[in-house]
C-alpha cells in the first residue's frame, strides 16, 4: 500500500537549472582546478591577518597573556571573517539562493556597521618592538603568525636591503625574497590576493549592474534610446578601456573603492551589448507580450519576466570580466597608478626588471599569481560557457 | 553603399564629440582639476615669477574660464569648421575652412600635431606588424584544431592557448626582458628603444666586407633550408626525432654554456626542456608546420654557421638593427591575440564543417582540401573579420604595456606620460586620435563583412 502511494507521489522535482549548470561545470577538470585556486585565494583573502603578520598571534610576558594581532585587527579583517563565517553556515545548512543573498547582504550591513563602531586598532604600528623586545628577552615566550611579517613591515631594524632573492640569508626566512623597500614578498602577496578578489569581484558587479541597466532599457525600448544608448556604448568602446582608466586614475585619488568603482564604469559596455541583443530577441516571444498585455508594471517584465531568460550568456561573460578587471588593477599597478602603499601583484611585478637588473622573484611569484587567476577565471568561464551554450555543447558532442 | 559610408562617417562626429567631452569631464572634475596652479605646483619660483608664469597659461590656455567655455573653447580650436579669433581673443568671424588646432602640449612645449606625428607611426608599426602574424598563425592552428576535433591536437593545443591567453603582457615582457635582455642571463637582445644611436648612421641594409662572405651566407642558409625541408619531408620518424633532439640537447648545453654564471641544474634543466620541444616538432603529424618549422630552424643554424666562418667585417645596418630591437615587443604583441584568435577560429570552422553544405560537398567526392579551404574556411572568415575590428582597440591598449615595458617612444607611452603629468591637450588629443582609430577600424571592418558576404548589403 505505502509502496504504490509512494509511486504516485509526484516525481521528485528535478534540479533547478541552476544547479543543472552547476553540475555540468563541476565535472570538468579544468573547471575544478579553478575554482580550487579561487577557493584558495578566498581563504588567503578571507585570513591574511592570521597568515601573513609581524604582530604576535600569542604572546606571554610577566606571566599575563597577550594578543596583539587580534587587538591589531581593522574592521575591513572583522567583516570579512563574519562574512567568511556566515557563508560557510549557510553552505552547511544547505540554504537556498535567496537566503544566500539576504544572509550576506545583511551580515555585511550587521558586522560592517558594527565593527566600524567598535573595532578600533591602535593607530600606530611599530613592528620592530617586538624583535627588540623578544631580543631583550622580555617575553616568556611568543607565538608567530606562520608568516612572521605584515605587507608593511619593512625590517628596517635588521638592517635588511631590499630586493634580496628568497632565503638569501640563513637566519631570515624570505620564503619569496624581499621587495625594494624590505618587506616580505610573500606577506604582501596574501594580503595583495584581497585586493585581486575584492576588485575582480565588486568591479564586475558594478559594470554588469550598469551594462544590465542600460542594455536592458536600449532592448526593450529600441528606437531612439537605442540609438542613443548605442553612442553612449561606442563613446565607451571606441577609446581604449586602458586609456580611459588611466585617465579616470591619474585625474583622482587613489583609493581601492574609487579603483573598483572606476573599474567598473570603463567595462559596462560589452556586457551592455549583450544585454540589448538579447532583449531586442525576447521583446518578441510571447511570454513578454502576455506580461505586456497583463499590465505588469515596467521593472517586472525587465527584470523578472525577460532578464532570467538572458541572463546565461551574460554570467559567462562576467567570468571572462572578473579576469579582465584584476588585469586592469594589475596594469594599473604595474604603470605605477595603482594605489599607493598597500600590496599588490601588479606593483609587485613593476620592482621585477628595475634599472636593467633582472629580480627574478619579483617576476616568478606575483606574477605567477596574476597568471594563475586570470587563468581560473577564464577556466570557469570557458567551462560555464559549455555548460549554458547547447549549440556548442552539441557540436563537441 | 556610399550612403551607408557616409552615414557611418556622420554618426562618428557625436561618438567622437562624446569622447572628449567624458575625458574632459574627468579632468574638470577631478580633485584640483586642471588649473595654472595645479600645473606649475612643485616648480621652485619666486611668488613673483610663479604668478606670471600662471598668467600666461591662464592667457594661453584660458583655464580661468568655467570649464564648460573651455570645452568650448578647445572644440572649437579642433573643428576645422568654426569661429576664429584675433590676437585679443575678440570674435572676427566664422569659417568652414580654417584648420583644426590640437593645441600645445603642457610638458613637452610643443605643438601636439608634432607630438602625434612622432609618435603614431612608431605605435601603428609595431601593430601592422603583429597583426599579419597573429592572422597567419591562428588560421594554420585553429583550422587542425577544428578539423582534429578531440584529437591529441585539439585538445592540447585549446588547453595551451587559454593559458597563453591568460598570461598577462607585462608578464610575458618582463619575462622576456629577464631572460632574454639583461645581462644577467642571455643578452641577445636590446633591452629598451627601437634602434641603437650608431644604427642611425649606418646605411639601411646589412654590409659584408666581400662578395665570397655574402655568397658563402648565402649558401649555408640554402642548404640549412633545403636540408631542414628535405628532413621535414623524407627522413622517417625516428630519425627525425633523434636529429632534433640532438639539436636541441646541443642548443641548450650552448645557453647553459652562454650563462654569465654557468649553473649545471640549469644546463640540464635547459636541455631537457629544448629536447623535448624541438624533438617534439619532428614527432608531428602536420606537414604544414614540420616544413615551415624545420625549414627556419634549418636556415638559421645555416645562417649562423656561415656567420661562425666570415672574417666578421659585418656592418648591421639600419634594417637589421630596427628588427632586432621589434622582436621581444612585437613578441609580447603578438601572442595573446594569436590565442584568442586561434580559438575562435576553431569554433568558426568546426560550425562551418557541420553544416550542410560542407557535408554534400564531401558526399559530392571533392577533395577534402578544397573543401576545407574553398568551401569552410571561406564562410569561416566572417566572424574573423568581424573580431578584427574588437582587436585593434585591444591591440593600442596592448601597446601601452608594451612600449612601457621596452621604453619605445610610441604613442602609448606618450600617453601614460601624458596623463601622470595632466597635460590635458595631449590627453583629449591622444583619445580623440585613438577614437578615431578604433571607429575607422570598425568600418573598415564592416565594409569587408559585405564584400566577404553577399548576403549582406548595406543600403
Amino acid at each position: 500500500m505505502t509502496r504504490a502511494a509512494n509511486s504516485l507521489s509526484p516525481p521528485r522535482r528535478g534540479r533547478s537549472y541552476a544547479a543543472q549548470v552547476a553540475g555540468e561545470v563541476l565535472t570538468q577538470w579544468g573547471a575544478r582546478l579553478g575554482l580550487a585556486w579561487i577557493g584558495l585565494l578566498g581563504f588567503l583573502a578571507v585570513f591574511a591577518p592570521f597568515l601573513a603578520n609581524s604582530h604576535p598571534l600569542l604572546l606571554s610576558q610577566d606571566g599575563q597573556l597577550d594578543s596583539p594581532l587580534v587587538r591589531y585587527l581593522t574592521p575591513a579583517d572583522v567583516t570579512l571573517l563574519a562574512l567568511f563565517f556566515t557563508g560557510l553556515i549557510l553552505a552547511l545548512a544547505r540554504a537556498s539562493l535567496r537566503t544566500w543573498l539576504g544572509g550576506l547582504g545583511g551580515m555585511l550591513f550587521l558586522a560592517g556597521t558594527l565593527s566600524a563602531a567598535l573595532v578600533q586598532p591602535p593607530a600606530l604600528t611599530i613592528y620592530e618592538q617586538y624583535r627588540q623586545q623578544e631580543a631583550a628577552g622580555q617575553y616568556d615566550w611568543v607565538v608567530y603568525a606562520p608568516i612572521p611579517y605584515s605587507p608593511k613591515d619593512y625590517q628596517r631594524d635588521r638592517g635588511e636591503t631590499g630586493l634580496q632573492p628568497p632565503l638569501a640569508s640563513p637566519q631570515e626566512d624570505h620564503w619569496f625574497g624581499t621587495e625594494e623597500n624590505g618587506a616580505d614578498v610573500l606577506a604582501r602577496m596574501v594580503h595583495a590576493s584581497r585586493i585581486a578578489l575584492g576588485i575582480g569581484f565588486i568591479a564586475t558587479s558594478i559594470a554588469l549592474g550598469l551594462g544590465i541597466l542600460i542594455g536592458g532599457l536600449m532592448g526593450y525600448f529600441s528606437g531612439a534610446v537605442d540609438i542613443i544608448g548605442m553612442r553612449l556604448v561606442e563613446i565607451f568602446e571606441a577609446v581604449p578601456t586602458l586609456f580611459l582608466l588611466l585617465t579616470f586614475v591619474a585625474f583622482f585619488e587613489r583609493s581601492l573603492y574609487l579603483l573598483m568603482v572606476i573599474i567598473g564604469i570603463t567595462s559596462w559596455s560589452g556586457y551592455a551589448r549583450y544585454v540589448r541583443a538579447e532583449f531586442l530577441r525576447l521583446r518578441q516571444q510571447d511570454f513578454v507580450q502576455a506580461a505586456l498585455a497583463c499590465g505588469l508594471p515596467l521593472y517586472s517584465i525587465l527584470f523578472r519576466h525577460m532578464l532570467p531568460n538572458g541572463i546565461g550568456p551574460i554570467l559567462v561573460a562576467a567570468s571572462f570580466g572578473v579576469a579582465s578587471a584584476i588585469l586592469a588593477e594589475a596594469v594599473l599597478s604595474f604603470l605605477g597608478l595603482g594605489l599607493v602603499d598597500d600590496p599588490s601583484w601588479g606593483q609587485m611585478l613593476n620592482q621585477a626588471v628595475r634599472s636593467s637588473t633582472f629580480n627574478w622573484w619579483m617576476a616568478a611569484f606575483p606574477g605567477g599569481a596574476i597568471f594563475l587567476t586570470v587563468f581560473a577565471y577564464n577556466l570557469v568561464g570557458e567551462a560555464l560557457r559549455d555548460a549554458i551554450d547547447p549549440y556548442l555543447k552539441k557540436s563537441l558532442k | 553603399m556610399s550612403t551607408y559610408v557616409i552615414r557611418r562617417l556622420l554618426l562618428m562626429i557625436p561618438t567622437l564629440l562624446g569622447i572628449t567631452l567624458v575625458v574632459f569631464t574627468v579632468m574638470a572634475a577631478s580633485p584640483g582639476g586642471i588649473s595654472a596652479q595645479s600645473l606649475i605646483e612643485g616648480q621652485n619660483l619666486e611668488p613673483q615669477a610663479k604668478k606670471a608664469l600662471e598668467d600666461y597659461y591662464n592667457q594661453l590656455y584660458g583655464l580661468d574660464s568655467p570649464p564648460a567655455v573651455q570645452y568650448l573653447r578647445w572644440l572649437n580650436n579642433v573643428s576645422p569648421v568654426g569661429f576664429t579669433f584675433d590676437e585679443e581673443n575678440n570674435l572676427s568671424g566664422f569659417s568652414f575652412w580654417k584648420g583644426s588646432d590640437l593645441g600645445t602640449s603642457f610638458r613637452y612645449g610643443r605643438p601636439v600635431l608634432d607630438l602625434l606625428e612622432e609618435r603614431v607611426p612608431i605605435t601603428l608599426l609595431l601593430n601592422a606588424l603583429s597583426l599579419p602574424l597573429i592572422y597567419t598563425l591562428a588560421i594554420a592552428v585553429g583550422v587542425r584544431a577544428a578539423t582534429e576535433r578531440g584529437k591529441v591536437f585539439d585538445v592540447s593545443s585549446s588547453a595551451l592557448m587559454l593559458g597563453l591567453w591568460s598570461i598577462p603582457t607585462m608578464l610575458a615582457g618582463v619575462l622576456l626582458i629577464g631572460f632574454f635582455a639583461s645581462d644577467q642571463y642571455w643578452h641577445w637582445f636590446p633591452t629598451a628603444g627601437l634602434s641603437t644611436r650608431e644604427a642611425l648612421d649606418m646605411p639601411f641594409l646589412p654590409h659584408w666586407g666581400s662578395l665570397q662572405e655574402v655568397a658563402l651566407l648565402f649558401g649555408t642558409g640554402a642548404v640549412g633550408t633545403i636540408l631542414g625541408i628535405g628532413l621535414a619531408l623524407k627522413a622517417p620518424r625516428l630519425l627525425r626525432v633523434g636529429l632534433l633532439a640532438g639539436v636541441g640537447l646541443s642548443l641548450g648545453l650552448w645557453m647553459g654554456a652562454n650563462l654569465p654564471d654557468p649553473h649545471q641544474g640549469v644546463t640540464v634543466l635547459l636541455s631537457l626542456l629544448l629536447i623535448v620541444a624541438i624533438g617534439g616538432l619532428g614527432y608531428t603529424d602536420y606537414t604544414g608546420l614540420r616544413v615551415s618549422l624545420l625549414g627556419l630552424l634549418g636556415a638559421g643554424l645555416g645562417l649562423a654557421v656561415g656567420a661562425q666562418w666570415g672574417s666578421g667585417e659585418f656592418v648591421r645596418g639600419f634594417l637589421l638593427d630596427r628588427l632586432w630591437h621589434l622582436v621581444l615587443p612585437v613578441l609580447c604583441l603578438t601572442y595573446s591575440g594569436f590565442a584568442f584568435l586561434s580559438k575562435l577560429t576553431r569554433t568558426a570552422v568546426l560550425e562551418n564543417l557541420m553544416a550542410d553544405y560542407a557535408r554534400t560537398a564531401q558526399a559530392k567526392g571533392l577533395a577534402e582540401n578544397v573543401v576545407l579551404w574553398k568551401h569552410v574556411f571561406r564562410n569561416s572568415l566572417l566572424p574573423l573579420i568581424t573580431v578584427s575590428a574588437t582587436l585593434l582597440p585591444g591591440l593600442l591598449a596592448g601597446s601601452v604595456i608594451v612600449e612601457s615595458i621596452f621604453s619605445i617612444e610610441g604613442m602609448g607611452k606618450l600617453a601614460v606620460e601624458a596623463v601622470q603629468t595632466r597635460d590635458r591637450e595631449l590627453v583629449l588629443s591622444i583619445t580623440l586620435i585613438s577614437g578615431l582609430l578604433t571607429l575607422v577600424g570598425y568600418l573598415v571592418a564592416d565594409l569587408c563583412y559585405a564584400i566577404a558576404d553577399p548576403r549582406v548589403s548595406y543600403d
